[in-house]
């Protein structure tokens, strides 16, 4: 009925939806070896359904596997209550009896079918096969639907959804058999050892890329149908190639480019906003290392030397001048001859104030509020000048009492006068 | 023949508990379940190297593929909001679905098996050539095993405070300077090193079972360290011979038949056990009834 | 010859943790042999002080000194109580082997424990009356016999300075006084002990000096000069949230690395 192309869309489809839709409540509730052990421990059950039945019956192999995982989460609940072992080796002792059981039941009458469950061979996937998987998917889609709201309460926080009389231990056990109804839906595409990536890989990719639930559970089916079809096509490019394993990798790559490249925790991002707040930083410092040394002098004179800057600076004149350019560019200071003498104009006295009037105010605080020692402070201030701002800094100003003087005498400038002297002084 | 096959699975079984117990009381299964499926792709690149699959190369190359799962790991985990277990499952599954790609990729032109590596075949190895040690002449894989076992188990002696210290309180081991994070990365190599020597008889997914039943069983036994890792070192010996008796009996594959014996041996200390066997805390609850 | 070498030494230590601030530019100068109480209100900032400088946190800034020395190098004469809540209690490990495991400073990693060592951990079980309990398994005990025999570990270390994390805590009143008594015992002995504390009432009693805390450190000296109802409302009257946020602030961007590079 189908052809091989579809057939592959098909599986992709399918196995996208239900490992898409569970995966991604396995990344928030943190049970990926939940998820690994539900994948091996259905083994079994495949295994059994082959060795029972002389034909592959696709229901009846079902229907195995779903009763063998629901016998590996009832025997791993079991044991977390009744014993001393945590979570993680109750579910590894699960994870490794079932699927031991699986290979040895397999070795001792191997039959042909199996191996495609364990490595995945979209290949074998036959239309009957298709069938239940999109039954199944389909039961998985509308669970999921309807259940929605309580899942989405109980793995955010159980103890409200008690409050809100949910009946958590039914919940779980309902997504318990829910994710093992995802594994059997998935295990003839991609292998029963790989479900995990299917459950996990595509869900993380999601979470990398947005904060709300509901659009990750959209992104995460994305996802993987998107690294179904890709692992698919692979495999059937290259025959030789397993499907399971290609679906992983594809998945694993989508995953890679979502660690690197996205919009808000991509590791980029984050590089070149950090990079950005480091230049930032560096900027402010020389601003007002500008309006310091014009403070110190008694003339009054504005204009500042290259030389004069790098040596309060402490800095060679290559390491400040870029500086100097970029700050150029945002119109915070003018040169006066070339490279060799600058002025802070009217925009660049203003925030020069403000981080000094931040300094200032910070130290002040410091002193005055928390109880430091007069001599613990500049440093901090020279750190914090550059965060203070809006609420803090009215609340900084309004705890103080606007303050005109540091602790040192110094005046704490006001930046809004001080652009009106400028303006004034400049008409004159 | 048999004594052989007893005493070759062991040797793969015992560095496995011993290693597998502290990951165990650290609440670190998972790690092991991840670790024994990702360093196959090391496995089949030593193999490809050495065309052997009894080779320090194998070791090598398990032992970066090891390092790099960690690393991986940490690096997801530290770099973005991906919690821990979902960046060990991220990276493993990666790494098993490379290694099995590539296996895919050389089977027909070299002699290296899905089954083999994956299954396991104990078998194989004790047909291969015997040595001689210390005129007592055994098969070469067994040997390695040997050597593996006696590092192993001299490696977690040495350090055995160090881990045992790290393992109950992180905070007076590092009070003690004792780098927990260094002794974290001991304990990843010696999981690393240990999966690689066991593969071969009992395959690279069943591996994780030799790692995890022996230190769940003997937890169920013993409330003192030490006596956990003997018992520990007690089940890799039961569930060796016994496996082998099983494998023969039934016709099973012996890694897998090894497996399951082991889970019966989980299952009589579960069922029996002197700490929380069901047993005694039946005849307790009957006791307060009555 | 300095004579006034103080037992513990900290400047400006600074603790984050997911990048919100806990401890913020910290000094003190703690006096050989006393008795001294860290109070202050929850989420102060108490254990953390004792975690950084035990190196079981890493510090931000800032550095701490024992005797005169790098912490690190004077660890065999620092023992430490961690807080009860960081330990799995159903570790497979006996009261006699946490015992111990006070021995293990002296011994390094690797040396074995003989004789004198074993001595030291049924002379420090005893002294706290847990030694007919050495064989039992640590989580089969009440919280307060936990609690004396961790305090027995950190007697056998036979340290000169002990930290203490809440050693009191779910503990009950005759292992209170018990603790105390065994404490104002240290002290006669000429050490120095640090105990975090969350009662304010029996702070008053049980201590030499205080160090009020809450982020930063707001007092530090002999218990009478300090709990002072102008003190402890600055203590406990809140936090002080223009500097947790602004602290909070801080730590998101990279300010240390320009700092570095400034001085």
């Amino acid at each position: 009925m189908f052809g091989a192309l579809q057939t592959a869309l098909l599986a992709s489809l399918f196995l996208g939806l239900s490992c898409g839709l569970i995966g991604s409540y396995v990344v928030v509730r943190r049970m990926s070896l939940f998820g690994d052990t539900m994948s091996h421990a259905v083994f079994p059950g495949v295994v059994l359904g082959f060795f029972l039945q002389d034909e592959k019956n696709p229901y009846f192999i079902l229907g195995c596997a779903l009763l063998a995982g629901i016998l590996g989460a009832l025997m791993s609940g079991s044991l977390q209550r009744t014993t001393r072992l945590k979570q993680d080796a109750s579910l590894g002792v699960v994870l490794v009896t079932f699927f031991a059981f699986g290979v040895g039941l397999h070795s001792l009458s191997p039959q042909t079918g199996v191996s495609s469950y364990l490595y995945g061979q979209i290949a074998a996937i036959t239309d009957s096969d298709l069938l239940m998987m999109g039954g199944v998917s389909l039961l998985i889609v509308c669970a999921v639907a309807l259940l929605r709201r309580p899942f989405y309460v109980a793995s955010f926080d159980p103890g409200f959804a008690r409050n809100l009389s949910y009946p958590v231990k039914v919940l779980d056990s309902i997504f318990a058999f829910l994710l093992a109804a995802a594994v059997v839906v998935s295990m003839q595409a991609v292998g029963v050892v790989l479900v995990s990536a299917m459950l996990i890989t595509p869900a993380a990719t999601a979470y990398l890329l947005t904060d709300r639930f509901s659009k990750m559970m959209m992104l995460s089916v994305g996802f993987s149908i998107l690294a179904g079809m890709i692992g698919c096509l692979w495999s059937y490019q290259q025959l030789k190639t397993p499907t399971g394993p290609a679906i992983a990798i594809s998945a694993a790559a989508l995953f890679g480019l979502a660690f690197l490249f996205a919009p808000q925790y991509g590791v980029l991002a984050k590089y070149l906003r950090r990079r950005q707040q480091v230049r930032q930083i560096r900027r402010e410092n020389t601003l007002q290392s500008l309006y310091r040394i014009k403070e110190q002098r008694s003339d009054g004179k504005r204009a500042v030397t290259l030389s004069e800057l790098a040596q309060y600076r402490r800095r060679s004149p290559s390491h400040v001048l870029p500086e100097l350019f970029s700050l150029k560019k945002v119109g915070l200071i003018e040169s006066l001859s070339g490279r060799d003498v600058w002025q802070l104009t009217m925009n660049g006295e203003q925030r020069a104030a403000e981080l000094i009037r931040n300094h200032r105010l910070w130290e002040l605080y410091l002193i005055n509020e928390a109880d430091y020692q007069t001599d613990h402070v500049h440093d901090d201030a020279e750190k914090m000048e550059h965060v203070l701002k809006g609420d803090l800094l009215e609340a900084l100003e309004k705890q103080l009492d606007f303050p005109t003087a540091d602790p040192h005498g110094m005046p704490i400038p006001d930046p809004a006068k001080t652009s009106v002297l400028l303006r004034e002084g400049g008409q004159k | 023949m048999y004594f052989m096959l007893g005493l070759g699975g062991f040797l793969a079984a015992l560095p496995c508990s011993q290693v597998g117990t502290f990951l165990v009381i650290r609440r670190m299964s998972l790690v092991g379940d991840a670790m024994s499926h990702s360093v196959l792709p090391g496995i089949v690149l030593g193999f490809l190297i050495s065309k052997s699959l009894s080779s320090p190369w194998l070791i090598l190359g398990a032992g970066l593929a090891g390092f790099v799962t960690t690393v991986l790991i940490e690096l997801i985990h530290q770099k973005s909001r991906i919690k821990q277990d979902a960046a060990i499952g991220v990276v493993f599954t990666t790494l098993f679905a490379f290694g099995v790609l590539l296996i895919s990729r050389v089977s027909d032109k070299v002699d290296l098996d899905t089954d083999c590596v994956l299954h396991g075949d104990l078998e194989h190895l004790v047909q291969s050539d015997l040595v001689s040690f210390f005129s007592v002449s055994i098969p070469a894989p067994l040997l390695s095993l040997f050597v593996v076992a006696l590092m192993v188990v001299g490696i977690v002696t040495l350090f055995y405070r160090v881990l045992f210290v790290v393992s109950f309180d992180t905070a007076l081991a590092s009070s003690l300077r004792y780098r927990p994070i260094l002794s974290h990365y001991l304990l990843m190599a010696l999981t690393s090193f240990v999966v690689v020597a066991a593969f071969q008889v009992v395959g690279a997914i069943l591996v994780v079972s030799l790692l995890i039943l022996p230190g769940a069983t003997a937890s169920l036994c013993a409330v003192r360290l030490p006596k956990v890792l003997l018992i520990a070192a007690l089940h890799s010996l039961l569930s060796s011979v016994g496996g082998v008796c099983l494998a023969v009996w039934t016709d099973m594959n012996t890694g897998a038949s090894i497996v399951l014996f082991g889970a019966f041996l989980f299952m009589l200390a579960w069922g029996f056990g002197p700490l929380d066997g069901l047993l005694w805390q039946q005849i307790r609850r009957r006791r307060k009834e009555a | 010859m300095k004579t006034e070498v103080h037992a513990l030494e900290v400047h400006d230590l600074t603790v984050t943790y997911h990048k919100k601030p806990v401890l913020y530019g910290i000094d003190l100068a703690v006096p050989t042999g006393n008795l001294v109480g860290v109070v202050g209100p929850n989420g102060a900032g108490k254990s953390t002080l004792i975690k950084s400088i035990m190196g079981v946190v890493p510090m931000a800034s800032g550095w701490a000194e024992a005797f005169g020395q790098p912490v690190n190098d004077v660890l065999g004469r620092i023992g430490y109580v961690p807080q009860r809540e960081s330990v799995d209690w159903d570790f497979p490990v006996t009261v006699m082997d946490v015992a111990m495991m006070g021995t293990f400073g002296r011994l390094g990693p690797f040396r074995r424990a003989g004789a004198s060592e074993r001595a030291r951990a049924e002379e420090a079980l005893e002294r706290v009356g847990m030694l007919p309990f050495a064989k039992r398994q640590i989580g089969s005990l009440s919280g307060g016999q936990q609690q004396r025999v961790f305090l027995a570990r950190a007697l056998a270390q036979d340290s000169d300075l002990y930290f203490m994390d809440e050693p009191f805590a779910g503990v009950d009143a005759a292992t209170e006084s018990a603790i105390i008594e065994l404490l104002k015992e240290l002290r006669e002995q000429g050490k120095t002990v640090l105990v975090v504390h969350h009662d304010l009432q029996s702070a008053r009693d049980y201590f030499d000096m205080l160090i009020l805390l809450n982020m930063r450190v707001v007092a530090f000296g002999k218990t009478e000069d300090v709990f002072t109802t102008e003190l402890l409302q600055k203590t406990y009257g809140g936090r002080l949230t223009i500097l947790a946020e602004m602290a909070e602030q801080a730590a998101k961007v990279p300010l240390e690395k320009i700092h570095k590079d400034h001085s």
